[in-house]
């Protein structure tokens, strides 16, 4: 039995940014579904070829796209309900995969559930990942992995007053990369090296929820075990471009093993004229190592080194985390809540150093360290809705905040020698809105914020700062239309030292969807920031010293864009086409030095100060039906990535063409 | 194909009609219904009247019967309600779900958005929590600077799918960040327990260590990196890499962190190409075993 069901697939205007070509939106026209005993069944499968022309720099192509040749099964949807509810062993599946068979991101989503016996959610992900990484370690960081990701849940007796949670995650990660190390003496160069990953994580959750006297109590404990054995070597002797030292031979074995168990508790009543939840979670980390290296090779002065370098310890992380949040409704026309919020975690450990030339034991130290943050914050925030087109909103943030650290180290036989610092800084943050509806169709938005703060931990953090975000919409039913503004201003400066931050997003976007047979959608974003920070380093102008009071200064300003329209050609032809752009023009000027200066230190930070690059990628797909439940497919995605003044004088554009074609099955 | 379906609970209390009745004029929102979460009040024929079916959302609807229609007849119509109305309606059955715990406080509560803005009960095209649309394309209606930043060169994957906003977010709001000072950033989910929802993917940055570069865990992992995306590979909020490190590390001074971080080594010779690559050497920046200066 054949069941029609009406879906419009324009409902609202979609706003769909840079989505790849592929897989193609279901446009099969209204899903029927199959009845088969007491299911309804739909199912949908696009099953295609990619292809990918890439030229240029292909490392930052697949870091930033990826796509490759080959079949894939783009994408599938698969749904299977009972229509009374009452199934035999489920009432409902659901099934949606993204880019099986070798595409770089993959995705399986799948819900079974039986009404008031259990419902069970699975999520399973892969991510192909490059990155050639340039700008981190002149590519010596470069890293090919692939990430696979899993997460399991079943609750039991999910529509009972008592629920049984139980759940699993796992997430690995594996492939070559390189890293690199810096040996033998603090003064001598970094040696690329290969690094074979593999880390491996597992959670595992048991937990239940238990609703009494008009209140639920959740409970969970988690078991959390990570293992990193990542095994780095270096074959062969290699020189360094900056000294004479030389890396003959280089392994390092480095097992390192941690577990979290950790403990939730969350109490939670939500009444008419009230509601409070309380949460309390303690994790407790722990992380136990040894290091192994064993190197040989020249150092900078021309000695033979042999040396192997041992390193064993364990690190802690208790973790307690508090919340009490309590609403109030005194009124259908008002709401407050105040929430407060304690953290507190004291990460320590210590590490033993051994090192050994030539079978000579020259150092035995024991290092240590605590980092100690605790942090009471309470929030109080309140709605008020004056008429019914005008509201307003009010907060009080306050945060309270101690981080301790110590350092130190120990040698055998001597006092230990250590640093013990300590810092208490306080936050002051107001807040304010109003929100307009003066026409059904049109809401306004305002909001503004101020934030005060003693002590900044790090020069750039948000000390001072004041935030505006203004936004407006009109939507009717075929027509959205929405412009923002948004900007952040933060300066951090102390006596020593300054920065200031100023960021500023003017946007807007439109959707038109005058009928089912088209439709458009377009967007504009300009992303400003410029900040400007005091930095101190040494150089040598002549002789290496302490050059003071300059400026980092950095400036962005990135125009994003998107224009996209799809035409119902005829019943039978769909076609979409789409264009984005991604660029930032920096500060306007044209060359990275654009003034000739002989001044090394000008020569090192004025080309740093801006990077104009852009990123666009037009693309085009059709869809044809070839029978009410079979269409053909075709896509191309034409990709741009052009740098306009490279990084350390190499450009790493590239462009890509690529595209698919595919047949999509559906019912 | 209606007649196969089990017919709705009976109405207990005077008031309420049962979705029986409602299906002789909605048929177009009958037909589907059974593959509406909301089904399973009707499947189960143990939940009382007012939260059964239709009226377990829109109230008794005797008054509407008798009047022949009309959506002023209709206590809870959505359409007519205002934000807190209709999140006091969704509240009465989600209230205690432990993601919507801070929905109350949550930005856009605050800001006046409601359920149904994001949620299409009758009309989802998204089978899984009645999404009125997919996730990113709903977010991005509204956060348009974050449909930009997904578009740029470097990007975590939400628009190729294989990530959701909700994998770091919750929308229903969060508690307050157990990093920063417990105020920014707003409806940010927390992972794994308590700590910041970098590391529920990126396993390998959350420690314990014995040395941590302490911004990592104090302020977050945005000192240095822009999550949603950035022109700059490695999501880096710099270029390259040494004018991340110098803007903190500049204090010439012993730690006083009230002025800045503490400079970097005066055998760091800034002219020298080899130190404006301060990773190569501080390979663990996130944090080390072995060494506190993150060398190995």
């Amino acid at each position: 039995m054949r069941t029609a069901i009406p879906i419009l697939l324009f409902l609202a205007p979609a706003l769909i940014a840079q989505q790849p070509v592929a897989p193609t939106p279901e446009q099969v026209g209204p899903a029927r579904g199959t009845n088969v005993d007491d299911y309804n069944i739909t199912d949908s499968v696009e099953l295609g070829y990619r292809f990918a022309d890439v030229a240029g720099n292909r490392g930052v192509y697949r870091s930033d796209v990826n796509y490759g040749n080959g079949i894939r099964l783009l994408g599938s949807s698969f749904t299977m309900n009972s229509k009374d509810g009452h199934g035999r062993f489920f009432d409902e599946i659901v099934l949606n995969t993204i880019g099986l068979g070798n595409d770089p991101y993959e995705s399986a989503r799948l819900r079974v559930q039986k009404n008031r016996l259990y419902d069970y959610n699975m999520l399973w992900r892969l991510n192909d990942y490059y990155n050639p990484a340039l700008n981190v370690a002149f590519g010596e960081h470069l890293m090919n992995t692939r990430r696979l990701l899993q997460d399991h849940d079943l609750v039991l007796l999910p529509q009972s007053k008592l629920q049984f949670h139980f759940g699993y995650a796992n997430n690995n990660q594996n492939g070559p990369a390189l890293t690199s190390i810096q040996t033998f003496d603090t003064r001598s160069g970094f040696f690329p090296l290969f690094a074979n990953i593999r880390r491996s994580f597992n959670e595992y959750r048991l937990g239940a929820d238990i609703n009494l006297a008009g209140f639920k109590l959740t409970l969970m404990h988690r078991w959390e075990y990570f293992k990193d054995d990542t095994p780095l070597r270096l074959d062969g002797s290699i020189t360094n471009p900056f000294d004479t030292t030389v890396l003959q031979s280089f392994t390092r074995a480095e097992p390192t093993h941690g577990r979290s168990p950790s403990w939730l508790g969350n109490l939670i009543a939500n009444k008419k004229w009230w509601a409070v939840n309380a949460r309390f979670v303690y994790t407790d980390g722990n992380l136990g190592f040894i290091q192994n290296d064993f190197s040989t090779g020249i150092d900078r002065i021309g000695n033979n080194i042999n040396r192997q370098v041992l390193i064993q310890g364990e690190a802690h992380r208790p973790f307690s985390t508090g919340d009490l949040a309590l609403s109030l409704f005194p009124g259908d026309r008002l709401t407050v809540v105040n929430n407060t919020s304690f953290y507190n975690q004291r990460i320590d450990g210590n590490s033993t150093f051994l090192q050994f030339d030539a079978l000579t034991q020259t150092a035995n130290v024991v290092d240590f360290q605590l980092l100690g943050v605790r942090t009471i914050a309470n929030a109080t925030d309140l709605h008020y809705k004056l008429s019914n087109w005008i509201s307003v909103y009010a907060g009080y943030h306050y945060s309270d905040r101690r981080i301790q650290t110590i350092g130190g180290f120990a040698v055998p036989g001597s006092p230990a020698d250590q640093t013990f610092a300590e810092i208490t800084n306080h936050q002051n943050v107001g807040a304010f809105g109003f929100r307009l509806r003066p026409i059904k169709p049109l809401t306004i938005n305002v909001d503004g914020e101020v934030g005060r703060m003693d002590v900044a931990y790090t020069p750039i953090t948000d000390k001072d700062y004041h935030a505006i975000t203004a936004r407006a919409q009109y939507k009717v039913k075929k027509l959205l239309f929405s412009a923002g503004y948004r900007e952040k201003y933060n300066n951090n400066s102390v006596t020593l030292t300054t920065f200031s931050s100023r960021s500023r997003d003017y946007m807007a976007n439109a959707g038109w969807n005058p009928n089912d047979r088209f439709s458009l959608d377009a967007s504009y974003s300009k992303i400003h920031l410029d900040t400007v920070g005091g930095i101190n380093f040494f150089a040598a102008v002549p002789r290496v010293t302490l050059v003071s009071g300059l400026d980092s200064i950095y400036v962005s300003n990135v125009h994003a864009a998107t224009l996209s329209a799809r035409f119902a050609v005829s019943k039978r032809v769909d076609l979409f086409a789409g264009y984005s752009i991604t660029k930032d023009t920096g500060d306007g000027r044209n060359s990275p030095l654009p003034l000739v200066t002989t001044d090394p230190i000008a020569q090192l930070l004025i080309p740093v100060q801006t990077f104009p690059l852009s990123f666009q990628s037009p693309m085009a797909r059709i869809s044809i039906k070839i029978t009410p439940k079979v269409r053909w497919n075709a896509g191309w995605q034409f990709y741009n990535y052009h740098e306009d003044f490279g990084l350390f004088g190499t450009y790493q554009n590239y462009h890509a063409n690529t595209g698919y074609t595919s047949v999509l099955w559906s019912f | 194909m209606a007649q196969q379906q089990s017919q709705p609970a009976a109405p207990a209390a005077s008031a309420f009609v049962g979705s029986a009745v409602c299906k002789g004029c909605h048929p177009d929102v009958w037909l589907n219904f059974y593959k509406n979460p909301h089904y399973k009040s009707i499947a189960s024929g143990t939940e009382p009247p007012e939260r059964t079916g239709c009226e377990g959302c829109h109230g008794p609807g005797k008054q509407h019967v008798e009047a022949r229609g009309g959506k002023t007849t209709i206590p809870h119509a959505f359409s007519l309600m205002d934000t807190k109305q209709t999140l006091d309606t969704c509240l009465n059955c989600h209230g205690k779900d432990f993601g919507k715990v801070n929905i109350r406080r949550s930005s856009h509560t605050m800001a006046d958005v409601a359920c149904t803005a994001c949620h299409s009960i009758h009309k989802s095209t998204v089978p899984i929590h009645l999404l009125a649309r997919k996730q990113s394309e709903l977010c991005y209606t509204c956060h348009i600077d974050v449909r930009a930043q997904f578009s740029m060169p470097f990007k975590h994957r939400v628009n190729e799918g294989v990530i959701q906003c909700a994998d770091c977010h919750n929308p229903h709001g969060s508690f307050a960040p157990t990093w920063r000072m417990g105020d920014r950033p707003h409806m940010v989910q927390q992972a794994l327990g308590n700590e910041i929802p970098c590391v529920k993917c990126h396993t390998d940055k959350r420690g314990p260590w014995v040395f941590e570069h302490s911004p990592v865990r104090v302020e977050g992992c945005e000192t240095c990196h822009q999550p949603h995306g950035s022109m700059n590979a490695k999501l880096l909020r710099r270029p390259v890499v040494f004018t991340l490190c110098l803007e903190c590390h500049n204090d010439p001074a012993p730690p006083d962190r009230g002025s800045g971080v503490i400079a970097q080594s005066a055998t760091h010779n800034m002219l020298d190409p080899r130190y404006r690559q301060c990773t190569a050497c501080h390979v663990r920046i996130h944090g080390s075993n072995a060494d506190q200066n993150f060398l190995r």
